[in-house]
This record gives C-alpha cells, sequence and structure tokens, in this order.
C-alpha cells in the first residue's frame, strides 16, 4: 500500500519535473542565486557568502559594444559554486540543457578560475527559446572586467539577498505565489512550470498575513520607499503589522557614521505622541549591508 | 537523577525511567513551544512589542513555535507513550530503558541545538523541514532511528501472540516517518531544485503530519480510552480499516497544499480526492472509540484522562470535516493562505493530538512514578484553560480567515484586511496565552506528583485511587 | 491459514482458523485489555460510501477556475456597436454586455463558462484594455485559440496549466473534465476496497462474539 502511494506521488511526477523547460524567469532565478540559499558549506553562517553577483550591463565589457537594453551578466568569482543549473544541466530541461552546452559552453566553465553567464536567445523550430551563455567561453569575458568595467551601484547582490529574506523569515508572512482566481489580479500571475528550475529554496510561503511579494517591484519600484517601510513599515503604512528591520542597516550609515538606533526610537515615539511634527530621518544604508542586498534582491528579482 | 541511569547497567535501571525522562521533558517542551507561541502572537497584535532587536524578530521566532511544539511536545509525548504502552501491550518490559533514556537525551540535546540555531537564522528556508541537515541527520539517526529499534525490539520480545492497534501503529508510523524524512530532506541532501524541491516540502510536511502525528495520536486514544474505561476496544476489524486507511489515504495528497503552484494538474486531482478520502480513516477512528466508550460517558466528566482523551477525539471530527473538503479545488481558492489554515493547524495539533497526548503523559507518569496526581483541581483547571484558550483561538483564526478570504476573492486592498484582522490578532494572543498559562500550572502539578502524589500501592492503578486535592 | 470461498461475504477463513481467532481473542489480555469484534454500524458504512462519491464529485475542476479570454470574447465583438456605444453610462454597457455574452455562453459546448463570467464580472474600463489583446489572439490563428489564454487584471496571459502533450508538441492549456490523476484514484480506491474487504473477510465474522468474561 504505502509503495504503491509512493510510486504515484514519488515517482510518476519525477516525470513531469524533469521534463520542465527552464524560462527566462528560472534562468535569471537560478543563475542569480546561486547554489543553494539557506545553510551551505559555501555559506556557514548564513550571511549570503559564496553567491554571485548580478550585474546591470549597458557595455560589452570587451569591445565596449553598447546593450540596448541592458542585459544581466551572472558573475561568479573565482571559487564560487556555481548555479545548480550549470553544476546538473539535467535542471534546465532537455531543451535548454542542450542549447546551453551546444551554443552556452556551460560545460566549460571551471569552479576555480570563476565564471561569467548571461541569457542569450536561440531559435528552435520557429519558437525563441533561452538559454544560459558562458560568456567567459564563448566572448572571452572574465569576472574581474565585468566588475570593473561597472559602477557599484549597477552591482546586484541578488543571491544575497534572498539569503537574507529567508534567514529573517520573511516568508512567514510573504507569498511568492499568487493563488487561484481573483487574487492573481491584484498580485500578478502565478509561476509557470519552468520558472523555479534550480532554484532552492523555492519559499512559496503558506501562511500569507501580508502581500504576495512575487511581482511587488512592479507595483512600486521606489528604492526610497522601500529603504523606509523597511526601517520602520509605519512610516509609510500607519497600520502595517510588519516587523521593524532597522537591525539590517548594521552599526554605521552610508558615509560611515554611527547609526544612534536608540535616539531614533525616542524621536519616533515623540512623533507619534506628537511631539514632534516628523518622524526623525532614516539614515541611508552603506553599500554592504544585508538591507542594500535584500532591497536589491526585490527590485531586480521580483518584476 | 535520572541521568545516573544514562551510564547505569540496563538491568539496574528501575522500569519506567526512560517514560518519566521523556514524560517530563514533553511537557517542559510544550512550555516552552506555547509560551513562544504566545509570544509571536503578542507580536503579530502589537507589531512594535519589543524591537529593534533580530533575536526577538517575529521571523526569527515562528519557526521556534511550529518545531518546538511538533518536534519537542508532541513528538517525545509520542516517545513517552511509547516507552509505556508498547512494553505493556505485549505484557513484557522495554526492551532497553538505557537506549530510551540515550534517545531522550539526544533528543533534548539536538533539539534544544536545532532550535538554538533556527533561532540565529540558520535555516534551510523550507517550511516544517527548516532546520539544516546535519540536524536533520541527527533526528534521523540519533532519535528516530534508536527510538524505532526501541520499539521494534520490544513488540518483537512481547509475550503475547497477538499484537495490539496500538502497536501496530507505533511500529508502522516510526518506521513512515523515518522514510518521510529521508525523502522530504533528500532535497537537502542531494540539491534537488525547483519544483522538485517545493514539491518535496509539502510532501513532507503532509505526510510527517500524515504518518506520524495523526495515527500516533489515534494510536494513543486506542490505549488510554479502553484502559481507563475498562471497556473492550469496540472493534477489531475496525481498526484493521483504520490502520489500512491511513496508510492508503494519508500519505497520498501532498500536492493539495500547492494547488496554485504550476504542479503537474493530474497529481493535484489525484490529491484533491485523496485528501477528501481522509475522511475514510477519520470515521472508522472516531466511531470505534465513541462506541468503545458506551456504558461509561460519565467518565467524561469525572475522570481528568478520559475528558481530555474524549475531547481530543471529538475535535477529531470538525479537524477532518475541514481538512477533507478545504483542500478541494471548490474551497481552496477562497481559504488557501489564509488564517482559517492557521486554525486548522491548530485544531490538529492543540485540538485533536495534543489533548489525546496530555491525558496519555497524565496516566502514565502517575503509572510509571507510582504516585497519584498531585491535584484535580490544578487538572480541571489544566483542562478548562487550553480548552477555552483553544477555541478563542480556533474561533478567532477561522474568523480572520474568512476575513482574508473575502478580501482575496474582492480585491480588497492588502492593508484594509490587516486593520479587519487586528481584533482577532489580539483575540489569538489571548487564546494562546491561556494555553500557556494552563500547561505552566501542568507542569508545577506534574512535578508536585513526583515530589508530594500519594504513593500508589502495588497491583493498583492510580485512577482506581481518589484525589485527595 | 486456510481459505473458505462458499460465502465470500460472511468470512474467507476456514472453521479452524476463526476458532483459533477467537480462543486467542478469548485468552489474551494485552497490556490487560480486550478487543471487541463488532462491525461497522450501517449508517457509517453508508457514510463511508457516500465519502467516496462526493470525493469524485467535488474535486470535479469547477470552482476555483481562472477567467479564460474566451469569456469576455463575445463583449469584445459587440462592444463598439452603435447601440452600446450610445448608451450614457459605463455601468450600463457593461450591463448589457454581460448579459448578451451570457446568452452566447449559454448556447456553448462547455458549460462552465455561464459560471465562471457569473463569477469573474469585468469592468468597462478593464474590458477596453484587454480588448486588444482578445481581438489579436482571435485572429491572429496562433497554436493556442481564446480559451486557453487567462485574464489577469489589464493583461492576457497564456495559462499556466500546462496538461498533456498535443500533437503539435506543445501542451494542453486547458484544464479537462478529467485527467489521470482520477483515473489513478478510481483504479486505487478499487484496490484499497478489495483489500479491505479481503482483511475484514479474514477475519471471523462478526456475530462471532469473543466472550472476553473468560481471563
Amino acid at each position: 500500500m504505502l509503495g504503491l502511494s509512493m510510486s504515484i506521488t514519488l515517482f510518476f511526477p519525477s516525470w513531469d519535473f524533469r521534463s520542465a523547460e527552464s524560462t527566462w524567469v528560472g534562468l535569471d532565478k537560478s543563475l542569480s542565486n546561486g547554489r543553494v540559499i539557506g545553510w551551505s558549506y559555501e555559506d556557514p553562517l548564513v550571511r549570503g557568502d559564496g553567491k554571485p553577483i548580478t550585474v546591470i550591463l549597458n557595455k560589452d565589457p570587451k569591445t565596449g559594444e553598447e546593450f540596448d537594453p541592458a542585459i544581466r551578466a551572472y558573475v561568479y568569482k573565482p571559487g564560487t559554486p556555481f548555479a545548480a543549473v550549470v553544476n546538473h544541466p539535467d535542471n534546465l530541461g532537455p531543451t535548454v540543457k542542450s542549447l546551453s552546452i551546444s551554443k552556452g559552453k556551460i560545460d566549460q566553465a571551471e569552479k576555480s578560475a570563476g565564471a561569467v553567464f548571461i541569457i542569450s536567445y536561440a531559435d528552435v523550430n520557429g519558437e525563441e527559446w533561452a538559454y544560459v551563455e558562458n560568456a567567459t567561453a564563448t566572448r572571452g569575458w572574465t569576472p574581474s572586467q565585468v566588475l570593473n568595467s561597472t559602477d557599484e551601484s549597477q552591482h546586484k547582490y541578488v543571491g544575497k539577498g534572498k539569503t537574507v529574506y529567508i534567514t529573517e523569515g520573511c516568508w512567514w508572512c510573504h507569498t511568492l505565489l499568487p493563488e487561484h482566481t481573483q487574487d492573481w489580479q491584484v498580485f500578478g500571475w502565478p509561476p509557470y512550470v519552468g520558472d523555479m528550475n534550480g532554484e532552492m529554496p523555492t519559499a512559496f510561503g503558506s501562511d500569507r498575513k501580508a502581500p504576495d511579494l512575487l511581482h511587488v517591484a512592479s507595483r512600486n519600484s521606489s528604492r526610497e520607499w522601500m529603504m523606509l517601510h523597511f526601517f520602520n513599515p509605519r512610516l509609510v503604512q500607519p497600520n502595517s503589522i510588519m516587523p521593524r528591520f532597522d537591525y539590517l542597516w548594521g552599526k554605521t550609515d552610508a558615509n560611515g557614521n554611527p547609526i544612534d538606533f536608540a535616539k531614533w526610537r525616542k524621536e519616533y515615539d515623540e512623533y507619534r505622541k506628537g511631539l514632534r511634527a516628523y518622524p526623525p530621518e532614516v539614515p541611508e544604508y552603506a553599500p554592504d549591508t544585508e538591507i542594500r542586498a535584500l532591497i536589491d534582491w526585490i527590485l531586480t528579482s521580483l518584476k | 537523577m535520572l541521568l545516573k541511569y544514562l551510564f547505569a547497567k540496563n538491568e539496574d535501571i528501575p522500569p519506567g525511567t526512560a517514560t518519566i525522562f521523556f514524560g517530563y521533558s514533553s511537557i517542559f517542551w510544550f512550555v516552552i513551544g506555547t509560551g513562544i507561541g504566545s509570544f509571536n502572537a503578542a507580536k503579530l497584535a502589537f507589531p512594535d512589542f519589543v524591537t529593534g532587536t533580530e533575536l526577538f524578530a517575529f521571523g526569527h521566532m515562528r519557526q521556534v513555535h511550529v518545531l518546538a511544539v511538533i518536534l519537542g511536545w508532541i513528538s517525545m509525548a509520542f516517545a513517552m507513550t511509547m516507552m509505556y504502552m508498547t512494553p505493556a501491550l505485549g505484557n513484557t518490559k522495554l526492551w532497553s530503558e538505557k537506549l530510551g533514556l540515550w534517545t531522550a537525551m539526544n533528543w533534548n540535546i539536538g533539539l534544544s541545538l536545532g532550535l538554538f540555531l533556527l533561532w540565529m537564522g540558520f535555516t534551510s528556508g523550507r517550511e516544517y523541514s527548516d532546520l539544516i541537515w546535519p540536524i536533520d541527520l541527527v533526528v534521523i539517526f540519533g532519535v528516530l532511528l534508536p527510538l524505532g529499534i526501541n520499539v521494534w525490539m520490544t513488540i518483537a520480545h512481547r509475550r503475547t501472540q497477538g499484537i495490539y492497534i496500538t502497536n501496530w501503529f507505533f511500529g508502522a508510523c516510526i518506521f513512515f516517518v523515518i522514510v518521510v524524512f529521508v525523502v522530504g530532506q533528500s532535497a537537502e541532501l542531494f540539491n534537488l531544485t525547483g519544483l522538485t524541491e517545493g514539491y518535496l516540502t509539502f510532501w513532507f510536511a503532509h505526510n510527517v503530519l500524515g504518518l506520524w502525528i495523526t495515527p500516533v495520536a489515534a494510536a494513543i486514544a486506542y490505549y488510554t480510552i479502553p484502559k481507563l474505561t475498562g471497556n473492550p476496544l469496540y472493534s477489531h476489524r475496525i481498526g484493521h480499516l483504520h490502520f489500512w486507511a491511513i496508510i492508503a489515504f494519508y500519505s497520498t495528497p501532498a500536492s493539495h497544499h500547492l494547488l496554485a503552484a504550476p504542479l503537474p494538474e493530474w497529481l493535484k486531482s489525484f490529491a484533491s480526492v485523496e485528501g477528501v478520502l481522509i475522511l475514510i480513516p477519520a470515521v472508522a477512528f472516531v466511531a470505534n472509540i465513541l462506541l468503545t466508550m458506551k456504558g461509561r460517558w460519565s467518565m467524561f466528566v469525572e475522570n481528568v484522562e478520559i475528558k481530555f482523551s474524549v475531547t481530543g477525539v471529538l475535535l477529531a471530527i470538525p479537524l477532518n470535516m475541514q481538512g477533507g473538503f478545504q483542500q478541494t479545488r471548490a474551497i481552496n481558492w477562497y481559504v488557501h493562505g489564509t488564517g482559517w489554515i492557521v486554525a486548522h493547524a491548530h485544531l490538529a495539533l492543540l485540538g485533536m493530538s495534543s489533548f489525546l497526548e496530555i491525558a496519555a503523559v497524565y496516566f502514565g507518569l502517575q503509572q510509571m512514578l507510582r504516585r497519584k496526581l498531585y491535584s484535580l483541581a490544578l487538572a480541571n483547571f489544566h483542562y478548562w484553560f487550553v480548552i477555552i484558550g483553544f477555541c478563542i483561538y480556533w474561533i478567532s483564526m477561522t474568523i480572520a480567515g474568512l476575513i482574508q478570504g473575502a478580501g482575496k476573492i474582492y480585491e480588497v486592498p492588502y492593508i484594509d484586511v490587516v486593520i479587519a484582522e487586528h481584533p482577532y490578532m489580539i483575540a489569538r494572543w489571548v487564546g494562546g496565552t491561556m494555553v500557556f498559562t494552563g500547561n505552566l500550572v501542568w507542569l508545577y502539578n506534574m512535578y508536585m506528583t513526583a515530589v508530594e502524589g500519594t504513593v500508589v500501592p502495588k497491583g493498583r492503578y492510580a485512577h482506581e485511587l481518589a484525589y485527595e486535592r | 491459514m486456510g481459505w473458505k470461498f462458499d460465502n465470500p461475504l460472511y468470512t474467507l477463513a476456514d472453521e479452524e482458523e476463526v476458532n483459533r481467532m477467537i480462543q486467542l481473542w478469548e485468552a489474551e489480555k494485552p497490556g490487560g485489555m480486550w478487543e471487541g469484534n463488532n462491525r461497522l454500524p450501517y449508517p457509517i458504512t453508508y457514510l463511508l460510501a457516500l465519502i467516496i462519491l462526493t470525493a469524485f464529485l467535488i474535486t470535479m475542476p469547477i470552482w476555483g477556475q481562472r477567467p479564460t479570454a474566451e469569456l469576455y470574447a463575445p463583449m469584445v465583438e459587440l462592444m463598439d456597436s452603435p447601440e452600446v456605444q450610445n448608451m450614457a453610462t459605463d455601468e450600463e454597457k457593461i450591463a448589457y454586455l454581460t448579459k448578451r455574452a451570457m446568452e452566447v455562453l449559454e448556447t456553448s459546448d462547455d458549460s462552465r463558462l455561464p459560471g465562471l463570467l457569473e463569477r469573474h464580472p469585468i469592468s468597462w474600463l478593464d474590458l477596453q484594455l484587454i480588448a486588444p489583446a482578445i481581438r489579436e489572439i482571435a485572429s491572429s490563428g496562433g497554436p493556442y485559440g481564446l480559451e486557453s489564454y487567462n485574464v489577469i487584471g489589464d493583461q492576457v496571459v497564456l495559462a499556466n496549466f500546462e496538461g498533456n502533450w498535443r500533437e503539435d508538441g506543445l501542451r494542453e492549456r486547458v484544464q479537462p473534465w478529467w485527467d489521470k490523476g482520477f483515473t489513478i484514484d478510481v483504479f486505487y480506491v478499487t484496490y484499497f476496497i478489495i483489500a479491505m474487504v479481503i482483511v475484514c473477510k479474514r477475519l471471523p465474522p462478526y456475530q462471532r462474539k469473543p466472550d472476553m468474561s473468560k481471563v
């Protein structure tokens, strides 16, 4: 009896899962998240170590040719473990796998040398397919070249940001899975079959006490709003029950000055009591903070 | 005091030592788990309650509550009942008290470590499988496997010819839960990703409930109710139906948790039908137990263990009616992801399952300590605080869930749903705090039982003696 | 372990087996407890049959369905007609269009459509926004028809339902009434019932009540 139930619920569906062809969304998620999010060998302290950097690339780092619109390059510095779709191309689905190997040369990527991946398109039987291209092998881009030819603000710490989403437990209240019927009208379309290939964990969330976030950046793409909202959600939404995430700012602000949280909270309490006309200023975060990575992830990945 | 037996010879350890160790550990974890639950509920009602540090952030505490009650309270209470019911039903002794003690020891240490790490943010990010995989390995090899060996060997060395239903469930469910753990955590061990990971997460979440928490709780009722009432179990053959139906229908509907995800559509159809069929074992179980109560219904009022047990069995009726139907496409689109589901989960774990285990822990500890319960008044206080607190919680969260569902369907701005839910969040906190208070009283009552309870004479049962307080 | 097949609904165990089990029942008291041999009361047996029937009926994919572009196609066709254009308010226009669309859908082969439209009303504003996309899909002659597209807010997107493979190598995007999940269910439940009947009929018949006063 148990054997039968195991075959129906585990063995049969595995054929469907294996045949799932990765979409652009799936490739983007997997390549920007790295091998795995959450506790792992490369990230034993769960601080987002060992993750690639997503670079918004508006010109070719080698030839200087302009990209319009800008493309995304996923930069794996030497030693950073590759995404699950690169390590195990079976995760890509049969067609995307063969394209990524024959045209994208992902089998030539070396962990010790690092690699830069991009998502390219090819025509198969009149249909456009997205596949992974190992730009280090096909175009000769090196990780340091890509990083140095771009501005710091073009570097998006997407993998680290998703790690923050996981460790801070955002997914206990927010979901990444718009539900059936009318829910979609508000939160956008639900993921397609190939949108999750290579993603770990998927963190759909099951208990929603807050809006769905799968397409949140399409509804609100303001970095400033996100910053205020994370520091104290009640600055922008008085009735919110979201916790304050001011501790993600670390000890110092963008200018290297220490952040006086006690003073901020005192002034905020005065503001709430009506003793101040305006709430205190929210400090600008430093570039290497968790909050930066989290906002990067939201604005880059959740479109 | 019990720890001195860890290195003693197995023959020198008095029978029941492992039961007592597990019993007090489970109550302790129940107090911890419900305490954190109450704290979390306060944060949902008042988001600025204890703020500014990540240690007490909701996202760090929520999973600690869930796993403290599932792995700490419920699973340890299961182990405790296995330690005394399995040998009793085989008219024999526990195969190894020493192994039992070490299992309890590993369990407490492993779980404390795992929960501490979770609290600090070391997580795999998979619901119910939050523990990082090294801790999962501790759970499988340090806890479940030794527990299983002890139970299987005790059953193998029984001095009866037949095996009573409770022991079928015990032996089988430990095997299932090990399989479920290994398969569920394989996503982390072997870096399985994407839909496979999402599906395995909920495959685990569903099956750990279906093949561990629900059936073992039912198995406990199969022992406590006939034992305390003195009636024979109504029917052996309905027990067969229950046992096989659990295996057939509770192990299959995992994908009904992900109806909105792009899983294979046939798998969802299959799972939804199986999900309704969970009512078959449920009906068999409830019928069997309630018919066993025939002629002894006065004990529902007079006897505190029966009061807890029968309440748990009665709560299984709304539990399965909700569970069977809320997962169908017809209803799931309305309630999925809302407070309704939270209410349902608490009905299963705090309502049906916990009440059955509380009864068994009360009974088992008195039996093994050979002491009468310290105070009936405190036990009744415990009962009423837990049941009233639970009802407040359940009703308020069900209403909140229906509001959320309506908000979802009528495209109400989400913040208006949050505002509308606020009173119910406060009620949830009040209910949760009552449960926590009741459990604190229970811990005190059980401590006093061990210290000052009247000694039960040899050959008598604790429930045959009159209470003194 | 003898078998007896002359009266399978009574018991499958032979007399020797029945007596052995009754004796076991009467001689043994595991943990001081006894077990009875009663059958499931008749009303509860009927309840179980009802549950199995309900399980199939209630899970039919009717509810919780997404609005498809097909629902609004008749409205898009009529929205530019003079009689609609001459109406004063948007409410009047959409009420008229919904009524006309309902008439069309009621004659359709797919009986789910009128109910779906009832559950997914649309505003005049949204209808204007999705109209171009619906017209394009209807006229483009692509591999998927209107029934394969969902309307999400002001967008028309390909349904994320992925069913069986079609002959042209693409997948079905319309949820069928019946899929292989239900077929597996039928076999699975049948297998369970047969196995359960055998298990129960291997026990002594329920009329044989062990006498538990003996130990």
